[in-house]
C-alpha cells in the first residue's frame, strides 16, 4: 500500500508540483504535529462543544423524545405514543389556529418593523437638529424589558381608563375590547411588538444607508435622478445585504416572541402563536409537556427550514457592494 | 495550480460510521435518561401505598416553604414565619415561588420533573391540588395530622372538605376565599336603591337600569382564572352545574339557558361587561357600580376606592340552595421529600392554621379565617366586611370536579366564556364545544389515573 506525502512548500514557497512517494517518510514527525495539532484543537474547542453538546443539543434531544410520549408535568410516568402527538397538532383545529397565529403575527410583525425602521432609518439620516437623540429614543424600546413594555401598554390600551380610550372618547368612538376580543388581542400584540422592535431595524438600516457609497449617489444626481429614484435605483438594492440580515434575525426573533404576548394575554386567546401554545399546553394549566415539546419541534423545524430557504434561495438576490 | 474539493472531502470510512452511530446511540440515550419512566404504571394516587409512620422521627431543623404570597402576603408569611422559627427552632427559607397559583404550580411541576429542591410546604390552589394528588405529588397528610394532633374540627368543614378525596385528607386551608358581590354605595343612593346586595340575578336585572353613575351597573370578572369559578354562582341558582361529579353539564339545557341569559345581559340588555382585568380594580376605580371579585381583594378594594364599599352574598337563582363556591389555596405537603422534612412541614402547616395565625393573616389580606375559634374581634372592627364573608361560608359549596379537578379545565371554562360574552358566539355551539372538549381531558388525563 502506497500514500502519497503530503505536498510541501519549497524554500521558495512554491509547491512542487510531483508528489513523492514516502518509503522513509517524515510521516512520524507530520502524524505527530497533526496530533499535537489535533490536541490544541481539542483542548481549544471541547470546552465549548462540551457545553453547547449539553446545554443545547441535549435539551433539544430530550425534548424531541418527550414530544413522543403522552406525559402529564408532574407524572413521574408517561407512555410513548410516537407521532401522536404531531398529528394532533396537525389535525386539530386549536393546533391549527396556533399555526395561523404564528405566520400572521411574523408575517406581520418582520413586515412591519423592516418597512417602518426603513422609513425611519431614511429620517435619521438626514442632518437635522437633535438627530444623535432622536436615534437614541428610536433604539430605547428595543432594549427595554419586554414584560415592562407589556405592562405599561396594557394601562394605555385598557377599554375603561386606558389613554388609547381616552383619546377615543374625544373622537366618539368607544374602545374596542383590545384583550378580550381575540382579534383585536392579536392586533393589539402586533402593534406593540412592532413598536418595539422598529427601533432595532431602524439603526441597522441606518447603518446600512450611512455605508452607500455616495460617489454612486453623488453620480446619479448629477445625471438628474431626484431623491426618489435614487432611492428605489440605488439604495435599496445596496441595502439588500441589511435587508437580508434584518429579513433573517426579525423573522426568528417573532417566531420565537414570547413576553409581551404572555403579559398582555395571559390566556392566550388570539395570541396563542406556536411559542405561547407550548407554554401553555405545559405550564398554562394544561400540563401536556409531551404535547408542548411536539409544538416546540414544530416551531424548531420551521426555523431550519426558513432559515435554510432564505440562505439558499433569498441570498441570491442580495446585491453585496 | 489546482485545488480540488477531494483533499478536504474524505469518504466516510466505517470507523467513522461507527462513530457516528455511536454518537448518535449516546445522544439518544443522553436523550432518554432523566424525566418521566416510561411504560410504568400511571403513577396516580398520591404517595400513600405504605404511609410513614411518624413516631419516631424528628422533624427536620431547616425546611423550604413555597408561597406566591396569596392577597399580598409576603410580609405577613414572614412574621408568621419568625413566630414559628421562634417556637419550634426550625428555620424556615420563605421562597416567591410564583407570583400567581399557576406560576407557582409551574414551579412546583417542573420540581417534580428534575426530582430536586421540592419545598417541605407548598401552596396549592383549588384547581391544582387534585392534578398533584393524581400524579402522586403529595403526601396525605392524615398520618401526620394523627401524630401532631392537628384539630381538624375546629377548621371551618367546607374548606377542609375541599382537599378531601378517597377518604383521605391531601391539603389543609391556607388563604381561603369564596367570590364576594361588591358594590358601590354611592351609585345605589343615587339610584334610589337600598343598601344592599340584591338577593337574586332577576332583582338586580331590575335594577340595573337605574345604576347609571359609572360607565356599566355590573362588571363580570375578567375570564383568566374567574369565569369557570364565579359563573358556577349562576349556574347553580339555575339548578345546573359544569359537571354532575364526573358528568359534564356544560349542555344541559338549564346550563345552556343560564349561559344566554349572563350573554344576554352584555349584548341584548346591556348592563354588564367583561373586565379585561382584575374587575376588583375596575369596581374600585368606580367604572362599574357592582362586580363579584374574590374576598381576598377586599382589602385592596377598601383601600383603592374613593367610595363607600358595600359587600353582600352572592345573588341566588330561582333554584333553592347554596350558590357560592369556595376557591383559594390551601398548604400541602410534597410526597417526595423526607419524613423528617414532611413532619416539619405538617408542624408548619399546624402553625399557620392556628387561630391566631389566620387571623393575623386574614387581617392582612381579607382570606377567610380558615379555624372556627378564631377570635375576629379585632378583625371585624377594623374591616367589618369579612363578617359577611364568613357568614356566607355557610352557604358555600365545594367547586363542579369539571373545574377543580380537570387539568386545563379553568382556561377552556374562560375560552369559552370568552366566545360567549366577548365575540356574541353561539351560546350551544360553544358549551358543545366545551363539554367535548372537558369530557376528552377527562377520559385521557384523569380516568385512567383513578383507582
Amino acid at each position: 500500500m502506497s500514500r502519497t506525502a503530503t505536498p510541501e512548500k519549497t524554500a521558495g514557497g512554491a509547491t512542487p508540483e510531483k508528489t513523492v512517494e514516502s518509503k522513509h517518510p517524515r510521516r512520524p514527525r507530520t502524524s505527530r504535529r497533526s496530533r499535537r495539532d489535533a490536541l490544541v484543537f481539542l483542548a481549544l474547542a471541547l470546552p465549548n462543544i462540551t457545553l453547547i453538546a449539553l446545554f443545547t443539543y441535549r435539551p433539544l434531544l430530550t425534548n424531541i423524545y418527550y414530544s413522543m410520549l403522552d406525559w402529564t408535568l408532574g407524572s413521574t410516568s408517561a407512555a410513548f405514543i410516537g407521532l401522536d402527538n404531531y398529528k394532533e397538532f396537525f389535525t386539530s383545529s386549536a393546533g391549527l389556529t396556533s399555526l395561523r397565529i404564528t405566520i400572521i403575527f411574523t408575517l406581520v410583525t418582520v413586515g412591519g418593523s423592516m418597512l417602518l425602521g426603513l422609513l425611519l432609518a431614511l429620517a435619521l439620516n438626514s442632518k437635522i437638529p437633535g438627530v444623535t437623540i432622536a436615534r437614541s429614543a428610536a433604539f430605547a424600546p428595543y432594549v427595554l424589558s419586554g414584560v415592562g413594555v407589556g405592562l405599561v401598554w396594557l394601562f394605555i390600551f385598557d377599554p375603561s381608563f386606558g389613554v388609547l380610550a381616552y383619546f377615543l372618547r374625544m373622537i366618539g368612538l368607544s374602545s374596542p375590547q383590545w384583550v378580550l376580543d381575540p382579534d383585536m388581542a392579536l392586533i393589539m400584540v402586533m402593534v406593540v411588538y412592532i413598536w418595539k422592535n422598529l427601533g432595532y431595524c431602524a439603526i441597522v438600516y441606518l447603518g446600512g444607508l450611512q455605508s452607500l457609497p455616495t460617489d454612486v449617489l453623488q453620480a446619479a444626481s448629477l445625471d438628474g435622478a431626484g431623491p426618489v429614484r435614487r432611492f428605489w435605483t440605488i439604495s435599496l438594492p445596496l441595502l439588500s445585504p441589511t435587508t437580508f440580515f434584518l429579513l433573517i434575525t426579525t423573522m426568528l426573533n417573532s417566531l420565537q416572541a414570547f413576553d409581551l404576548l404572555r403579559i398582555m394575554t395571559p390566556t392566550g386567546r388570539g395570541t396563542n402563536a406556536l411559542i405561547f401554545e407550548s407554554y401553555l399546553q405545559a405550564f398554562g394549566g394544561y400540563s401536556r409537556a409531551g404535547y408542548s415539546a411536539a409544538i416546540s419541534v414544530v416551531l424548531f423545524v420551521m426555523l431550519i427550514v426558513i432559515t435554510v430557504v432564505q440562505i439558499r434561495y433569498v441570498e441570491k438576490k442580495v446585491h453585496y457592494a | 495550480m489546482k485545488h480540488t474539493q477531494r483533499s478536504t472531502q474524505q469518504p466516510l470510512s466505517r470507523r467513522g460510521l461507527l462513530g457516528m452511530a455511536s454518537a448518535g446511540a449516546g445522544a439518544a440515550a443522553l436523550a432518554a435518561c432523566g424525566g418521566p419512566s416510561v411504560g410504568g404504571d400511571d403513577g396516580g394516587g398520591g404517595g400513600d401505598e405504605d404511609a410513614t409512620d411518624y413516631s419516631d422521627i424528628e422533624p427536620a431543623t431547616e425546611i423550604a416553604f413555597w408561597s406566591s404570597h396569596p392577597g399580598g402576603s409576603k410580609d405577613v408569611e414572614a412574621e408568621l414565619l419568625k413566630q414559628f422559627t421562634e417556637k419550634t427552632g426550625i428555620t424556615v427559607n420563605h421562597v416567591t415561588a410564583g407570583s400567581n397559583y399557576e406560576e407557582i404550580a409551574q414551579r412546583f411541576q417542573t420540581a417534580q420533573a428534575a426530582k430536586d429542591d421540592l419545598p417541605a410546604v407548598v401552596v396549592l390552589s383549588d384547581v391544582w391540588w387534585f392534578r398533584y394528588y393524581i400524579n402522586g405529588n403529595i403526601a396525605p397528610l392524615d398520618p401526620l395530622i394523627e401524630q401532631l394532633d392537628i384539630e381538624i374540627s375546629d377548621y371551618r368543614e367546607t374548606l377542609v372538605e375541599d382537599y378531601q378525596y378517597e377518604d383521605k385528607q391531601w391539603a389543609l386551608p391556607y388563604g381561603r376565599s369564596t367570590p364576594l358581590f361588591y358594590y358601590n354605595k354611592d351609585h345605589f343612593a343615587a339610584a334610589g336603591l337600598e343598601d344592599r346586595a340584591p338577593e337574586t340575578w332577576q332583582e338586580f336585572e331590575e335594577w340595573a337600569p337605574k345604576l347609571t353613575q359609572g360607565e356599566v351597573a355590573y362588571m363580570y370578572p375578567d375570564l383568566a382564572g374567574y369565569a369557570g369559578w364565579t359563573l358556577q354562582n349562576v349556574l347553580w341558582g339555575q339548578g345546573t352545574a359544569w359537571s354532575d361529579e364526573w358528568t359534564m353539564t356544560c349542555t344541559d339545557p338549564t346550563t345552556i339557558e343560564a349561559m344566554q341569559w349572563v350573554q344576554d345581559s352584555v349584548y341584548s340588555n346591556g348592563w354588564a361587561q367583561v373586565s379585561s382585568s382584575d374587575s376588583a380594580d375596575t369596581f374600585a376605580a368606580g367604572v362599574c357600580s357592582a362586580t363579584i371579585a374574590s374576598t381576598g381583594s377586599l382589602i385592596g378594594v377598601l383601600e383603592a376606592a374613593s367610595f363607600e364599599v358595600g359587600v353582600g352574598f352572592l345573588p341566588a337563582g330561582p333554584v333553592d340552595g347554596p350558590v357560592c363556591p369556595t376557591g383559594g389555596a390551601g398548604l400541602g405537603i410534597p410526597a417526595e421529600i423526607s419524613p423528617e422534612e414532611q413532619l416539619a412541614g405538617a408542624m408548619l402547616i399546624q402553625f399557620m392554621g392556628e387561630a391566631e395565625s389566620t387571623v393575623a393573616f386574614s387581617g392582612a389580606t381579607g382570606y377567610m379565617p380558615v379555624r372556627k375559634s378564631a377570635d375576629i374581634s379585632e378583625l371585624l372592627e377594623k374591616t367589618p366586611q369579612i363578617q359577611t364573608a364568613i357568614d356566607q361560608l355557610e352557604v358555600a359549596r365545594t367547586q363542579d370536579y369539571a373545574r377543580v379537578f380537570l387539568p386545563g379545565a379553568d382556561q377552556e371554562m374562560a375560552n369559552s366564556v370568552g366566545t360567549i360574552l366577548t365575540a356574541e358566539g353561539d351560546v350551544e355551539d360553544a358549551l358543545t364545544d366545551l363539554q367535548a372538549t372537558l369530557e376528552e381531558i377527562y377520559s385521557s388525563q384523569v380516568e385512567p389515573k383513578l383507582s
